[in-house]
């Protein structure tokens, strides 16, 4: 019966997609041919080959996450988009694997005496994949484009340090006039400025971007900014083509023929919600490409680890859930690739709540909170605690912070000298969090241990994603406390400390405030001397953890399971969706190793 | 209703009529119990329903209670070698642990309070709103059947998630929204939008139904609507009612599990003593995460799931042929 | 008949628009916006904001512009979000036709796209039935076939077999299809279908090969699969001790034709019920589904859309699923008739 009834299902199953489907074996192909000098398209009907009878390429197959909602340099904002960008672009500076900002496209660069001015000499001769020129001109275009508030990209903030451009970025495009608007723009056009080998402004228009000798981007600042060489590494700069934008509308991005790149690889083909396909690019200046990658955009973990385990990806991330498993089997934990992320997760507390305004209570539920069990238990060894701001591996990091350690002792003496004096007369206290399988056991563990080791009751309130982001985003409705993480945009101290918790930075959400500490963090952001500038971020992340003002709690590691046939990994913690991804021109397949 | 306005021939009538109607329940019930395979569906129900109001009793350990180090054990008499992880089991719990040490049998148990009160509580709001509109619709026709089924159009067409998306978040905060975690709100807008189905399918039978010799006889000797409607026609609709009932069962438990998935679910309690500790639909989401891992997490209540529903399955069919005035007197 | 037709696509109107009405309301009621991301994102900071907000008309009033009015400007008193969206209006200053002429708006969460290119516009070099919309329809369509095909034969089999043990196996086979949710399927059809006997790969590679097909159209058929199946069975039980079917018997009427001519027609109008809105709660699709799949559909659309707030996808999303909804029933009451000439339409 049962059988029966399954191969009625086949055979009805198969009639429906066959009538659907185009059948396989016949295709028209477009061919063009040269007849007499003129172009012109012959439609061919020819049989495609057998899938099976194709030579082998090398294809790294990876599958990175959800499909993104959009691939624009200026426009994207999310890690899986931009694992998208980096391998089609390349912007002035780039990342090694040791996070050092190393040249790019610029072959070098120079900042003037008080740093408030950046100049980058570009690479001779540098081109696009489809053979075309890329100077100075193409990254002013971007640069402004991230810029115009027109282009509403969530990184348009990133560039304000630019002179004008904060100004422009944030003009209300309905109350400004369009004369207002021009000078705007002008005076930010001022401020980037595209030189040519004497040091003349580059011709502008088409021919500025055919002009062989612009090879010179001089970009002014409004303050000293001696880190944003390295801001010019990241995405926001990344020189898509005007005329391909102009000519693609809105959706340029949706097209691999609009996306003409600088980067290691070329994008052939992008099926939305199935696949990506990235091939080298012959015309990157640097190491060429060795293979070919596929991005898959399977969400679901459990699924993603059997395609793994069937020879059907690469690489695919690693769930926490499968690590004990993966760990105990011979062969898969030779595979298991696990080494530090990019960002850091802790407690907030809501500085102008009760109770949180009393920095005793914090200090108690900071000393409450066992980040060791919290790792091993939770996390089920996916992460390292911490006890600072900053994540290891990125310039910045303060070795053996031990302030707030996991003390019960402390904790409930730190909570006897609050002004509350004992644990039942704090007032209710609501732990809220963004509603999924997985936040629900962390936090009902975090509200259970919290309970033990200061024996305070709060109640666990569980939100969708939007709403949390929408009542987190505002101090007003912020929670009492909830756990929010960082991750790193750019590897300097900068990105993490002056960007988040200046007064009035992402840090206002829980009206976090130091006056002394934005002191040091501006002098800081000025100071042109590496190692002093590295000295007072050092003093100024002391000062944070001083504060207590939200109870730091773990790193996030990136876990990945990788064939043995995947050879030439450099990983960084900035990697995005596969291992080593930051360099991946050095990724290689042996195909020795590969099952037949 | 004063007894003056009936006429003679009426009242007895209706006594004829209500003389079997007293025997109709006692002759079910003999009929019912004779059923082995309804009074199995029977008692797995009662079991459950048990299980869920005695939880506290029942749980061998507190199912909120971390044990450090514990997490993912398989359960104590699944052979080593099967384990995936390695790990042996703990005699002390029977399924295995979930991801941070908590009992899974417990929780289990602890499950059945939430998913059997959210399975049978707003499938019977439904039930009772999907047959009255349905029959009325039906029966009725015209304008009144026109407007009705526009109203489920209506519901049937607007976007239920969105809906409880405000519902359980705008009135979160309100006594309705805090009243045992939140179940209150569940079963209003579970009930809200779900109800339509059955309205049509009972309206739909009804159209055919009340053309029918049987309904055109009660209708010649002046039965009235309310009574055709009740003694005629409903019973049988039974049928079709009794299967939606029951598969929507499994589809209550599941939608309060994906409610959890798309973070719109139920405020979790951080007492045993409180009402919502945990879900079967929560754990299986859990589990299916863990399938690796610990298979146990969503095994057990997928289980408890199919039990109940096909308790039911049973329970209902036998009711249905119990309640069907042909088959009296037989088996 | 035509009469009664004319009726019912009249009605079309007020229902859609009621659909409309309650989406909007309860849109806007919900918490966050569309600019509100993933809370492991950088957020729009507030400057663009509000320029993003006048770019997708966002900065009008949602019901009615009572400013407007004060002021006398009786067009600008109905310049509103609503109406533009279903009807016209400005946006960002440029006149915009809505909803009514097949506009379904531009997508928030996807900038740059309008919700036609994303659901209804296949890739690049690609047929139209390779569009999501396509994907889902093909998808629906072959689910229900399943459920139909499958369930109809085993709820006929298993009513005139009551009590056997084929009864009980149906009835075993129905309620593991319809309790396993079908995250759970899926992930276990996958393990045994492709790790076990490698029959297909776990991640389609092509989806013009009709053999990837099979599991995500089984997954998300196999409930309606098991709904048939009890409903035809229970309700040709009951139509099996009506009278009329002992007088064809007692006729010397073929069994064939008292099963196929008698029983099932009148059996089928539960059944015929649920098949036609099901159809369309199978062609908008399952979330879950694509997403274990990897199904490029319509139905996580809707559901990502919900969480991200992006309005226009919402609205397109339900008013579409509303049309087809009552499209679908319109064709379930033509059914009646024909199953039963005793159904008047009115």
């Amino acid at each position: 019966m049962k059988k029966f009834l399954l191969l009625t299902v086949l055979v009805v199953a198969v009639l429906v997609v066959a009538c659907a489907a185009p059948t396989p074996e016949k295709v028209t192909v477009k061919e063009t041919v040269v007849v007499a000098g003129t172009p012109q398209v012959v439609e061919k009907v020819v049989t495609a080959p057998a899938p099976t009878a194709a030579p082998k390429p090398k294809v790294l197959r990876v599958n990175g996450g959800a499909f993104p909602d959009i691939i624009d340099p200026q426009k994207s904002s999310f890690v899986g988009e931009i694992a998208h960008l980096h391998l089609m672009y390349e912007g002035l500076t780039r990342f090694n694997e040791k996070l050092e900002t190393v040249p790019g496209a610029a072959e070098k660069w120079e900042y003037n005496k008080d740093a408030t001015q950046l100049t980058f000499t570009l690479r001779k001769s540098l081109k696009y994949s489809d053979g075309s020129l890329l100077n100075a001109m193409r990254f002013k275009f971007s640069i402004m484009r991230n810029i115009n508030p027109k282009t509403a990209g969530e990184y348009a903030t990133i560039t304000n340090e630019i002179k004008g451009a904060e100004a422009w970025q944030s003009a209300d495009l309905a109350k400004t006039s369009k004369d207002d608007l021009a000078k705007l723009e002008k005076a930010v056009d001022a401020s980037i400025e595209a030189l040519d080998a004497t040091g003349k402004a580059c011709k502008t228009g088409k021919d500025g971007y055919a002009q062989e000798d612009c090879l010179t981007l001089r970009l002014t600042f409004g303050a000293p900014a001696p880190y944003f060489h390295t801001v010019m590494g990241i995405w926001v700069a990344y020189p898509a083509k005007e005329e391909n934008i102009t000519a693609g509308k809105d959706i340029w991005w949706t097209s691999a023929k609009y996306h003409v790149g600088n980067g290691a690889f070329v994008l052939k083909n992008l099926e939305p919600y199935v696949r990506a396909r990235f091939e080298p690019n012959p015309n990157y200046w640097g190491e060429k490409a060795k293979v070919a990658v596929e991005y898959s955009y399977i969400t679901d973990s459990a699924v993603s680890y059997q395609a793994y385990k069937n020879n059907e990806f690469d690489i695919v991330g690693l769930a926490a859930e499968d690590l004990e498993a993966t760990m105990k089997d011979a062969t898969l934990s030779k595979q298991a690739t696990i080494y530090p992320g990019a960002c850091t997760f802790a407690v907030m507390f809501h500085q102008e709540k009760e109770p949180f305004t009393d920095k005793k209570v914090r200090e108690a539920f900071a000393y409450g909170l066992d980040r060791e069990s919290w790792v091993k238990d939770v996390l089920r060894g996916l992460g390292s605690p911490t006890l600072t701001w900053i994540p290891k591996g990125y310039p910045g990091y303060k070795e053996g912070e031990k302030r707030y350690s996991f003390d019960a002792a402390a904790a409930k003496k730190a909570l006897s000298e609050s002004k509350y004096g004992s644990v039942d007369k704090l007032p209710p206290i609501t732990l809220t969090f963004s509603d999924t399988a997985r936040n629900r056991t962390r936090n009902e563990w975090l509200q259970k241990k919290w309970k033990e080791s200061l024996g305070v009751d709060m109640k666990l309130n569980p939100v969708d994603a939007t709403t949390y982001t929408a009542m987190t985003k505002d101090s007003k409705t912020a929670p009492q406390t909830y756990i929010l993480g960082w991750c790193a945009d750019y590897p300097d101290p900068q990105n993490w400390l002056s960007v988040y918790w200046k007064t009035g930075a992402f840090s206002e959400r829980i009206k976090y405030s130091n006056k002394e500490l934005d002191k040091i963090l501006v002098q800081a952001d000025t100071t042109i001397d590496s190692k002093t500038r590295m000295e007072l971020y050092a003093k100024a992340q002391d000062m944070l953890v001083a504060d207590a003002a939200v109870a730091f709690a773990w790193n996030n590691v990136n876990s990945y399971m990788v064939k043995p046939w995947v050879k030439g990994i450099k990983t960084t913690p900035q990697d995005h969706w596969f291992p080593g991804d930051t360099t991946a021109n050095t990724v290689d397949i042996d195909l020795a190793l590969l099952p037949k | 209703m004063s007894s003056t306005s009936v006429p003679m021939s009426r009242l007895s009538d209706e006594a004829i009529l209500a003389r079997p109607s007293v025997s109709l329940w006692t002759d079910a019930w003999y009929r019912l119990i004779r059923n082995k395979a309804a009074v199995m569906g029977m008692v797995i129900v009662i079991i459950f329903v048990l299980v869920a109001a005695l939880a506290p009793w029942i749980a061998p350990h507190d199912p909120l209670k971390i044990n450090d180090g514990k997490g993912y054990l398989p359960p104590p008499w699944m052979p080593i070698e099967m384990s995936v992880t390695g790990k042996a089991g703990d005699p002390r719990f029977f399924l295995g642990t979930d991801s941070i040490g908590r009992d899974v049998l417990s929780r289990v148990l602890y499950g059945a309070r939430v998913s059997i009160v959210v399975a049978f509580v707003p499938t019977a709001i439904i039930v009772i709103v999907g047959v009255i509109i349905g029959l009325a619709a039906g029966y009725a026709g015209g304008r009144v059947d026109n407007f009705l089924m526009r109203i489920t159009d209506v519901v049937w067409g607007f976007p239920d998630l969105l809906f409880y998306v405000v519902v359980m978040i705008a009135l979160r905060d309100t006594p309705i929204g805090d009243f045992a975690n939140g179940l209150l709100l569940l079963f209003g807008a579970l009930a809200v939008v779900s109800w339509v189905g059955i309205a049509r399918v009972v309206r739909g039978q009804t159209l055919s139904l009340k053309e029918k010799e049987f309904v055109e006889a009660a209708r010649s000797i002046g039965t009235s609507d309310l009574q055709i409607m009740a003694r005629h026609i409903l019973p049988n609709t039974l049928s079709p009612i009794i299967v939606m009932t029951a598969f929507r069962i499994p589809g209550m438990i599941i939608t309060e599990a994906v409610l959890g998935y798309l973070g719109l679910g139920l405020r979790p309690g951080t007492d045993p003593r409180e009402f919502f500790v945990a879900s079967w639909g929560g754990l299986m989401l859990q589990g299916q995460s863990a399938l690796n891992a610990q298979p146990w997490l969503l095994l057990s209540p997928a289980i408890c799931v199919a039990l109940v529903v096909m308790g039911f399955t049973f329970l209902g069919d036998g009711l249905r042929d119990a309640l069907d005035p042909r088959m009296r007197g037989t088996s | 008949m035509g009469q009664f037709l004319v009726r019912r696509l009249l009605w079309l109107i007020p229902v859609m628009f009621t659909v409309a009405l309650i989406t909007f309301v309860l849109m806007h009621a919900a918490p966050g916006g569309p600019w509100d991301r993933d809370p492991g994102r950088r957020q729009i900071d507030p400057a663009t904001q509000i320029n993003l907000n006048r770019q997708f008309g966002l900065d009008k009033e949602v019901w009615f512009d009572l400013d407007a009015l004060k002021k006398g400007d009786l067009l600008g008193f109905f310049d509103t979000q609503f109406i533009t969206y279903m009807i016209a209006g400005t946006v960002d200053g440029e006149w915009r036709c809505g909803f009514i002429c097949g506009n379904l708006g531009p997508s928030y969460a996807q900038r740059g796209m309008m919700v036609q290119d994303i659901v209804l516009a296949p890739p690049e070099d690609a047929p139209i039935w390779n569009s999501k919309a396509g994907y889902s329809i093909r998808l629906g369509v072959l689910a229900l076939l399943i459920a139909v095909l499958v369930g109809l034969p085993v709820g006929i089999i298993a009513a005139l077999k009551q009590n056997t043990w084929i009864d009980y196996l149906s009835l075993f086979v129905a309620t593991v299809g319809i309790t396993i949710p079908n995250f759970v399927m899926g992930i276990f059809l996958i393990i045994i279908f492709a790790v076990w006997f490698h029959l297909i790969p776990v991640i389609p590679k092509d989806w013009s090969d009709p053999r990837y097909w099979i599991l995500p159209a089984v997954v998300l058929g196999v409930n309606l699969m098991a709904t048939t199946a009890r409903l035809t069975r229970s309700s040709m039980l009951d139509v099996m001790r009506q009278d009329y079917i002992r007088t064809a018997r007692a006729k010397g009427l073929a069994e064939r034709v008292v099963i196929f001519g008698h029983m099932l027609k009148n059996a089928l109008i539960p059944v015929v019920t649920i098949l036609g809105p099901a159809l369309v709660g199978l062609i908008t699709g399952s979330f879950i589904i694509e997403t274990m799949f990897a199904f490029p559909g319509w139905g996580r659309q809707y559901v990502t859309a919900i969480s991200q707030r992006d309005y226009s996808m919402i609205m397109a999303t339900t008013l579409v699923f509303a049309l087809l909804i009552q499209l679908a029933n319109i064709s379930v009451d033509f059914v009646y008739t024909m199953l039963d000439p005793r159904i008047k339409l009115s």
